[in-house]
């Protein structure tokens, strides 16, 4: 053989390797996958959905025979279509569900509406999750999906009202109650002269399944449950006192709107981000909120993050959430195989990494931080050091209706109707019925 | 031969068997089938099956058969109490008002002339055709406390403004008066047709026995209107029976449960508690309420006025 023939037969064997080793190692079923997603980050031409459709191509490239059906499902329909579809026994194979938030029912988990994945995710693999990602889809033991990003709730500030009224940022993000509370006195104030304030300090909603005042009533160190999850504890001293100040900011203080409390999210986000309005100083926010505000033409705004308020705890604690993809029950078991891998193809470190980027979450992967996906964004770099204090809501299999019972209750104590201990104490015993 | 002219009309008389009337009428049927076979399908089949799910627990790969635990639950709830007497407080106030109001709007529109009237029928009933969840949104705003419409103009006048959809004691009176401010366009057509129905030998008849323009109203046209009205009370009462979308956009039932109704609590309960076979008894008390309200109603309104 030539030096020449052998070059040949060299770079040939290398090349059917190297083809060999791209094509990677799948199950053999073919057919449709539903996948359901809700709407991400706009491209330039204002599709939320590219993201998602990209990443079908790809699947579909190297599944050959494999089809993926995409429904494009608002985030505020996603729970509501799925329980509609469940019941209906015509569920996707494959949709973005927070389970910790009340999209499926843990009932559903019981009956084996979701697939347990734990057989399908190596030591390796699991390895490179923060272990708050994989609790928060752990569930009597087994890991009922796969967490791609995470959230959590922090203040978003809006610099301009406090550079009109000379108010300081708070130094590295920190403040203390009382320093907030002297803040939004600051900043509540009359801007157009005609007597009456028409800013005001901070606003914020109380409604069913949202929890962006709720830190603030963790402040003191009240928890709703017990740690074993069998008696309601909001009643305690700290959560009186906790609720206690903030219905103060709007009855004693009067540096929070007569919103302060309703269950207008739409309109609280307004109040805060319009242009046309820009009535409120401070707002708590998930982070999605500093992607909107970064990003979006129509709120774009100086802004910045901070921690919630310290109270009697000293911890400025908050509540965070955690997003991923979930597998319903497949009877096929070479199909799930299949829905298994494309649930991962859409959690890889490179996804986590664009969603930290341009989606406002922060990554389920350890594996995404040395990308540094916050350089340049300020705003997440803060809110990423709140992960360390963000606890989850509690995981009680009848959460759903022992919040609506306590929220009711903090709606009612917001209209200036009940006190904040009678309101958390009615609020204990409609939620012990469902403690039994 | 009279008597055999009797027998024979005797045997006229006598009903034929069903199955030989629609065999007679066969052809009628056959248009009649894909609308009813639609009704089966769609109305007829979902009632049955809700009151099924009612007697079940309902889990995804089987039921529980649970005979009437979900009832006695829903009688045991304090929220459907709650939900019961939201929902009776607004249909009580929303039905005798906007059938008052149809009534004394299609009587000043009636008298006027064809034109004007054509003009009239089409201002009120195009809201109607609008988007509940729309015209829900737009009350949203004119509700805000710091921006709203109604604090606006209280406020110009010098009076407090009123937290219309942060209060329990305001949050449902305010979706009371949104119902009572949009004009029941459907009520105000049904009244027009109806007036047009009315035979003029009737007034000329009142005028020449002396009664005046409110007389002929009140004895002529008010009685003769009486079906229409019992149409208009039943659909009326049924329709705020299943008040849903103001309470939904507008309040989702708070503040606490000061507007929550029993079709919002059906929403909550399947929907967000997946609870269906409860959702589904709460869904056939809610059912045999109405039939008994419109039963009611037929019998204190029924009338055999008949005229052409």
């Amino acid at each position: 053989m030539t030096p020449t023939m052998r070059r040949v037969a060299a770079l040939v064997s290398t090349a059917v390797v190297s083809a060999l080793l791209a094509v990677p190692v799948h199950a053999a079923w073919t057919g449709e996958i539903v996948l359901w997603d809700a709407p991400r980050w706009r491209d330039e031409a204002g599709d939320q959905f590219h993201w998602i459709k990209a990443k079908i191509k790809e699947f579909e490239a190297t599944h050959p025979g494999v089809k993926v059906t995409l429904v494009e499902t608002p985030w505020a329909e996603l729970a509501q279509k799925l329980s509609i579809a469940i019941a209906g026994r015509a569920w996707p194979d494959i949709a973005p569900v927070d389970i910790s938030g009340g999209a499926i029912n843990i009932q559903y988990l019981r009956q084996g509406v979701v697939e347990p994945l734990d057989s399908f995710l190596t030591r390796e693999e699991l390895a490179d999750f923060y272990p708050g990602a994989l609790d928060a889809y752990t569930f009597e033991g087994k890991l009922y999906g796969i967490p791609t990003s995470m959230t959590v709730h922090s203040m978003m500030l809006a610099l301009d009202h406090f550079r009109a009224r000379g108010v300081q940022v708070p130094p590295k993000g920190r403040w203390t109650w009382d320093e907030f509370v002297q803040a939004m006195r600051k900043l509540t104030y009359d801007k157009d002269g005609d007597g009456k304030p028409d800013v005001y300090g901070f606003t914020t909603y109380i409604l069913k399944g949202y929890y962006e005042a709720w830190p603030l009533l963790y402040m003191d160190g009240a928890r709703p449950l017990s740690p074993d999850l069998s008696r309601y504890t909001f009643d305690s001293p700290q959560g009186v006192s906790a609720l206690q100040k903030v219905l103060d900011l709007k009855f004693k203080e009067k540096v929070a709107p007569m919103e302060l409390g309703s269950a207008d999210v739409g309109g609280t986000f307004q109040a805060f981000a319009n242009p046309e309005q820009r009535r409120i100083a401070v707002e708590p926010w998930a982070s999605w909120a500093i992607a909107t505000l970064r990003t979006n033409p129509k709120y774009k705004m100086d802004f910045a993050v901070v921690e919630y308020p310290i109270g009697a705890s000293g911890k400025p604690v908050t509540i965070g959430g955690t997003g991923g993809w979930v597998v319903f029950r497949q009877p096929n078991k070479e199909k799930l195989a299949v829905v298994v891998e494309l649930a991962k193809h859409l959690s890889t470190t490179q996804e986590q990494y664009a969603f930290a980027r341009f989606y406002g979450t922060f990554p389920a992967r350890k594996s995404v931080l040395p990308l540094d996906p916050y350089g340049d964004n300020p705003q997440m770099q803060q809110a990423a050091q709140m992960l360390a204090f963000a606890e989850m809501v509690p995981m009680h299999q009848n959460w759903r209706q022992i919040d609506e019972r306590i929220q009711a209750q903090l709606q009612i104590a917001f209209a200036g109707e009940k006190s904040a201990e009678q309101a958390l104490k009615d609020a204990g015993v409609e939620a012990q019925q469902f403690l039994k | 031969m009279s008597g055999v002219k009797m027998a024979a009309a005797g045997a006229a008389r006598r009903p034929r068997p069903l199955w030989q009337e629609i065999w007679r009428q066969r052809s009628a049927y056959v248009f009649i089938a894909p609308k009813y076979a639609l009704f089966v399908v769609f109305v007829a089949a979902p009632v049955i099956w809700a009151f099924l799910i009612s007697l079940q627990e309902f889990r995804i790969f089987e039921t529980v058969w649970v005979g009437l635990d979900n009832f006695r639950r829903v009688f045991g709830s304090d929220l459907f109490w709650v939900a019961l007497q939201n929902t009776l407080h607004y249909t009580s106030v929303t039905v005798p008002a906007n059938i008052l109001i149809a009534l004394v709007l299609a009587s000043l529109i009636f008298p006027l002339k064809s034109g004007a009237q054509t003009f009239f029928r089409a201002a009120y009933y195009l809201p109607t055709v609008a988007a509940a969840v729309v015209v829900a949104m737009i009350w949203r705003w004119i509700y805000n406390y710091s921006y709203g419409l109604f604090n606006f103009v209280l406020e110009s006048a010098g009076l407090p403004r009123i937290n219309w959809l942060g209060s329990s004691a305001y949050a449902m009176w305010s979706i009371i008066l949104m119902n009572i401010l949009i004009p029941p366009g459907t009520g105000v057509l049904l009244y027009l047709a109806a007036m047009g129905s009315i035979p003029q030998t009737l007034y000329e008849a009142a005028t020449l026995d002396g009664a005046g323009g409110y007389a002929r109203w009140r004895y002529v046209t008010l009685p003769l209107l009486k079906p229409t009205t019992l149409y208009l009370v039943v659909l009326s009462t049924i329709g705020s029976f299943q008040v849903f979308t103001p309470v939904l956009i507008m309040t989702q039932g708070g503040p606490g449960y000061a507007t929550t109704t029993l079709v919002h609590l059906i929403f909550n309960t399947a929907f967000l508690d997946f609870n269906f076979g409860l959702a589904a008894a709460l869904s056939v008390v809610l059912f045999a309420l109405i039939m008994v309200f419109a039963v009611f109603q037929f019998r204190w309104l029924a009338s055999d006025i008949e005229y052409s």
